[in-house]
């Protein structure tokens, strides 16, 4: 579904993203870790539009992408939620989440009740009138998914969804993002929180300075020896998990 | 049938009762602010489209007035052609420089873009200055009278229902705008870039196409006023004053909503021409005081009620809902 080939990022004189390739196969849930600056964002940004890599090429759905403007990948199918999260925050939950409905359905009428579908799936019924800037940081990640969601992608980047969470957030978004994922909707997951990612991801990929330093399952990486170096410190307990 | 919110309501009333003030009043005076009210809320809603509606806040909208102001000038003092062709070809002249100041929004934002809008209408206010033999430079442009419509020689009731025309026009986009794909864009637009890139809208063109279209109505107004008024001269229609009036009654009357405009041109123009009338009257010593007490007042609005009039009355509303709730 996705294939990047060597891709490369450089900001001046730092290379934020080094010759990463990939695969992404659709129905995936494939999770990245790494430490801060390792990239994981870039990356993001890279496979969005929103920078043009150096280097590489990025292949979506058979059809290269590179260099595309952000709005272009959006709409042919791959989108992403932003770890800062950036509502619309002057205008009600209902409404931002409409303007991502209007991208596949020109009429608003059609878009609101799409939007609608989409607020209630992702549990945010109760808050479509309020002003996205009024919501605690809990629901406002979970706006950033459900207008992302409206636009319909096939393949979804989840920028640190969890990042500043408590557990019952916590618990919650999790389970929108299975809910999501059954839904038909590839997946790629920057997180942190390494609980959740052992139980979520099917498949994990390091980045550590830019570069892939492992890949495979959450059980596989749990016992890398330089996932553990470079980040995890030690030995993940899966049990635990 | 949808119950129509208290903002349209009060548009209807304020445009009704403008189409109605030459059947009650024959005054000139009264006639001629009715007209200045609508025309400069008119040019203020479509300096609102780019500026409250797609948040690209501009101090250089004078540029277009002016470009529209000069073209009918121009076409029937220098050519003998009906001001409408003048209107015409400033509209188009406009819409090439409003694709220019709207291919700078993407390059500049925030105040880095409202500062190049006004140094893009310092550079056609010293281009008509100094272009002696085609603007006649800074003596001005004195635009001949010709009785008729198509050479725009009307009398006061005439300009007020071709400007409430105007008006109705602009009220209307913004409505639009409120309500519609594009308009719900734009306000993405205006609230984040990069989500609404995210989202699939193309945001670059989103906001070239708002400066543009309100680039064209501020032609249309600039070009109207100067057959209104007789008179064009390059201090004051390529002035920073004209582009602060725009984006101030937007602001007072609240940014981003259809009324304001309207509401901030109600207010701000009656307040100049009531000072001006009270005070000019007054000695020698004393002729600009009507600039100090307008200022005090411009000052205090924006000290206490920066979210404009229409902005206020939202917060009335609600206080009241909660206290019957």
């Amino acid at each position: 579904m996705l294939t990047l080939e060597s891709v490369t990022k450089r900001f001046g004189g730092l290379t934020a993203v080094r010759a990463v390739s990939l695969e992404v196969r659709r129905g995936d849930l494939l999770g990245i870790i790494g430490p801060n600056g390792a990239g994981k964002t870039t990356l993001f940004n890279v496979i969005a539009g929103y920078y043009r890599p150096e280097e590489g090429r990025i292949v979506f759905e058979g059809r290269e992408v590179t260099g595309l403007p952000a709005h272009a990948i959006s709409r042919l199918g791959l989108t992403r939620t932003f770890q800062i999260v950036k509502p619309f925050g002057n205008l009600s939950v209902a409404d931002n989440v409409m303007i991502g409905a209007l991208t596949r359905l020109p009429r608003v009428r059609d878009a609101r009740v799409e939007a609608e579908r989409v607020i209630a799936l992702c549990g945010l019924g109760p808050h479509a009138a309020a002003r996205a800037r009024a919501l605690p940081i809990g629901l406002r990640k979970r706006l950033e998914v459900a207008r992302a969601l409206a636009t319909r992608p096939r393949l979804l980047l989840l920028d640190e969804v969890m990042a500043g969470l408590n557990p019952s957030e916590l618990t919650g978004i999790i389970d929108l993002v299975r809910r999501v994922h059954a839904e038909g909707v590839t997946l790629i997951v920057i997180e942190h929180v390494m609980a959740a990612m052992m139980r979520l991801a099917q498949r994990i990929v390091m980045l550590h300075h830019g570069e892939k330093i492992a890949e495979g399952t959450p059980a596989e990486i749990a016992h890398d020896r330089r996932v553990i170096d470079a980040y995890l410190g030690d030995e993940f307990n899966l049990a635990e998990a | 049938m949808t119950r129509l919110a208290p903002d349209r309501w009060a548009a209807i009333v304020l445009f009704v009762a403008a189409a109605a003030t030459p059947l009650v009043v024959h005054d000139t005076f009264i006639l001629d602010s009715v007209i200045l009210i609508l025309l400069w809320g008119s040019l203020s809603a479509a300096w609102n489209v780019a500026g409250g509606y797609a948040g690209q806040v501009s101090l250089g909208h004078a540029a277009f007035f002016g470009i529209g102001a000069y073209a009918a000038a121009l076409m029937s003092a220098r050519y003998a052609q009906s001001p409408w062709v003048g209107l015409g070809a400033g509209v188009v002249l406009s819409i090439g420089a409003g694709g220019m100041i709207g291919y700078l929004s993407n390059r500049l934002r925030g105040p880095y873009f409202a500062l190049s809008t006004i140094a893009f209408a310092e550079v056609l206010k010293i281009v008509a200055s100094r272009w002696r033999g085609f603007t006649a430079g800074s003596e001005g442009v004195p635009v001949p009278f010709r009785p008729g419509f198509w050479t725009l020689g009307l009398g006061h009731v005439a300009w007020l229902y071709l400007v409430l025309g105007l008006a109705l026009v602009c009220y209307g986009l913004q409505v639009y705008l409120e309500r519609s794909r594009v308009g719900y864009q734009l306000a993405g637009v205006r609230e984040d870039e990069d989500a609404a890139e995210a989202l699939g809208i193309a945001t670059r063109r989103r906001k070239v196409q708002a400066v543009v279209v309100s680039a064209a109505l501020t032609s249309m107004g600039g070009s109207l006023w100067a057959q209104y008024v007789g008179f064009v001269d390059p201090s004051h229609v390529f002035s920073i004053d004209l582009s602060v009036r725009f984006a101030l009654n937007s602001i007072i009357g609240g940014m981003g909503t259809a009324l304001g405009p309207f509401l901030g041109s109600l207010l701000i123009t009656s307040l100049e021409t009531y000072l001006r009338a009270t005070f000019s009257g007054i000695q020698a010593g004393f002729t600009g005081i009507y600039l100090i007490i307008y200022g005090v007042v411009l000052i205090l609005i924006v000290r206490f009620a920066p979210e404009g009039v229409t902005g206020i009355a939202a917060r009335w509303r609600t206080r009241r809902d909660r206290a019957h709730a």
